[in-house]
């Protein structure tokens, strides 16, 4: 129980906390943009307008602390950290080929999320990625980043 | 030729009605799926209309929005799970009346009430969205400023009642609109020496992320649902006794759904919420909602489908999205190099009329497909969650891909998924930040427009009549829910002190 609240606090005070720093930084940042001679500006500088914007969010995460403390609404369960990890083999096998990632992650989530036979995996895994890639090559004329499977049909 | 009557002739074209059919069928697909929405569907299916023509685009996704927007009622009255957040309330009487065994009755009002609430707002669209657009034709600089503060202020209001959250989400969206090179001093601003960012951060992708993948990661904690759907023989058209007792709850909350529609960044779920409880307050058996009411379905049916025309009135007229899928409606426009505003209904007014009647021919059709179809709609329900979702994150990679042929428009996209997932764990919305990136560069053009204009002395924008009018609107629109809630609280314990 005290854990609980302890990790209630965190996040109530984490999460503005970030968005703080966030926007902090950007205020930083936009210093560093070129500033404009009065007759270019066109009626403000470069930086203003993302400071205000930042500023802003700054103040009204302050606000949040008082008046809406953020609350995690719901705890990660091992399907989404699944999920994360599955998110980056795909990321990971996009440069050995960008359909090969696709179908291997399509297929690893379905099996992930609790589908066993053999034909939807197959279905979901590989024909839908093929299905998708024929569409936009032949239909919509998009070329496709080459890859190992990819330059089977570019040649 | 009047606009009005050369947009009627784009519905001629046999290729123009094809697509129509094919984009209302997915529409409703779309909808009758359990966390699919229209405005998921309109973004993922956003990249697949870049090689179209700008009718045959804005069309495609206009008969997304409609047809989901409908579609929803399907699954809430036959598994009690709202396939679309604007079928919520049709939940809470359709499916007492579909366990009673009267699923067709209640889908027959379902579709009678969308049509008519659908129709009625595209008639008021073809009215007041051209007159709007006259009325804000000589708007400058600081009135467009000034309403596009009041689009984003509405945006506090949105979601599941988080001002504030809502707040930081839509400025958050604004800052991500200053990601490149300013267009007005060419001045590179957050682009870290990447090329890919000198252009700035575009839309699609996000919305792809924020709406599709982002709920992909949301749907993993739902594994644990089970649906279990209602056995429904054959959908019923209402009977002359329902329609006189529901032809008022209808009418009224047409007129609620397109008034609601009409308010930047407020939709069909807000509409739907509206409808229902008036059709509840003017009912003469209030103490049937919730079991099984007739009148249920309909006054909250007829506002979410009207709130779809009513969003594309500021839409098209001033270029501020009057719902979620409006603004992805907007990004399409954009992308197709069209400018929302009052020069469309002067510009470009056969292609705004060729919308609104694209839109009419729509309603029509779902109304055929909805008596016809909604047995066979209603199967898709039972597509298994670990099948749907993969195919989803397939589309929604490719699509963001298809944009222009970029890999960093797929890290955008996943990027966005994660982060739009973590906002909504801890309780931010995320469609704030998707029409903030929208108007973020017009706000921002308008702003250092309206500094030119007044000599950089920005407190002259208050002797500007209509600036100050929309600008009284923003505080309203902010601290009004909060002064009307602590006036409700003063009173309330006199109220009960004299009881």
């Amino acid at each position: 129980m005290q854990d609980k609240q302890a990790h209630g606090q965190l996040v109530r005070w984490l999460v503005p906390l970030a968005i703080i720093a966030f926007c902090a930084l950007a205020i930083v940042i936009s210093t560093t943009f070129e500033r404009m001679p009065p007759i270019l500006k066109r009626g403000i500088q470069p930086s203003d307008f993302p400071q205000l914007v930042a500023g802003l969010i700054i103040l009204l995460a302050l606000l949040s602390i008082w008046r809406e403390p953020v609350r995690l609404t719901e705890r990660l369960g091992p399907a989404t950290w699944g999920t994360f990890v599955l998110m980056a083999v795909f990321v990971a096998l996009v440069p050995v080929d960008f359909f090969l990632a696709l179908g291997v992650f399509a297929a690893g989530l379905a099996f992930l999320w609790g589908e066993r036979r053999p034909s939807l995996l197959a279905t979901v895994g590989v024909m839908v990625p093929v299905l998708v890639f024929f569409l936009f090559d032949l239909a919509f004329e998009i070329r496709f980043p080459r890859g190992l499977l990819t330059n089977l049909w570019y040649g | 030729m009047d606009p009005f009557l050369s947009g009627l002739t784009a519905l001629a074209d046999p290729g123009l009605i094809t697509l129509l059919i094919a984009a209302t069928l997915g529409g409703v697909v779309i909808g009758a799926l359990p966390g699919l929405n229209a405005t998921t569907g309109a973004a993922l299916l956003l990249p697949f209309t870049l090689t179209m023509e700008p009718v045959a685009a804005i069309a495609t996704l206009t008969a997304i929005y409609c047809s989901a927007t409908f579609a929803g009622a399907i699954t809430a009255i036959l598994i009690n799970t709202p396939g679309t957040s604007a079928s919520a309330t049709t939940c809470l009487d359709g499916y007492p009346l579909a366990l009673r065994g009267e699923a067709g009755r209640a889908l027959g009002m379902a579709v009678v009430a969308s049509t008519f609430g659908g129709i009625f707002s595209i008639v008021c669209l073809m009215i007041a969205a051209p007159l709007l657009a006259r009325a804000a034709y000589n708007f400058a600089p600081p009135e467009y400023f000034a309403l596009t503060v009041f689009g984003l202020s509405m945006l506090a209001t949105i979601g599941d009642g988080s001002p504030i959250k809502n707040l930081i989400a839509g400025a958050l969206g604004v800052l991500l609109a200053t990601i490149g090179v300013d267009l007005l001093t060419s001045v590179e601003r957050f682009t870290f020496g990447m090329p890919e960012l000198y252009e700035g951060i575009s839309f699609v992708p996000v919305m792809i992320g924020v709406f599709g993948i982002s709920e992909l990661l949301v749907q993993a904690t739902n594994l644990h649902l089970e649906r279990k759907q209602i056995t429904m023989k054959a959908i019923k058209l209402p009977s002359r006794d329902d329609y006189r007792r529901v032809w008022k709850a209808i009418l009224r909350s047409s007129g609620i759904g397109t008034f609601i529609g009409t308010l930047p960044a407020e939709g069909a779920t807000v509409a739907s919420m509206i409808g229902y409880n008036e059709a509840k307050r003017w009912s003469k058996t209030p103490e049937e909602f919730g079991k099984g009411a007739i009148e249920g379905i309909a006054g909250s049916e007829a506002a979410n489908n009207s709130a779809t025309g009513g969003a594309m009135v500021p839409t098209l007229a001033l270029g501020i999205p009057g719902s979620p899928t409006a603004a992805v409606i907007l990004a399409g426009l954009m992308v197709h190099g069209l400018r929302p505003g009052p020069a469309m209904f002067t510009e470009q007014a056969n292609f705004a009329f060729a919308i609104f009647w694209s839109m009419m021919f729509v309603n029509l059709l779902f109304l055929a497909i909805g008596l016809y179809g909604a047995k066979i709609f209603a199967r898709v329900t039972l597509v298994p969650v670990p099948v749907l979702w993969p195919c989803v994150f397939v589309f929604s990679i490719v699509g963001a891909y298809a944009l222009d042929q970029s890999m960093f428009d797929v890290w955008v996209a996943l990027g966005a998924g994660i982060i739009g997932y973590f906002m909504r764990l801890f309780g931010f919305s995320v469609v704030p930040l998707a029409i903030g990136l929208i108007l973020g560069g017009m706000l921002e053009e308008r702003l250092g427009q309206s500094m030119v204009m007044l000599d950089e002395q920005w407190w002259l924008m208050a002797t500007r009549p209509l600036t100050l009018f929309f600008l009284i609107l923003t505080v309203l629109a902010l601290f009004g829910p909060s002064l009307w809630g602590a006036l409700f609280k003063q009173r309330a314990p006199m109220k009960s002190t004299g009881e």
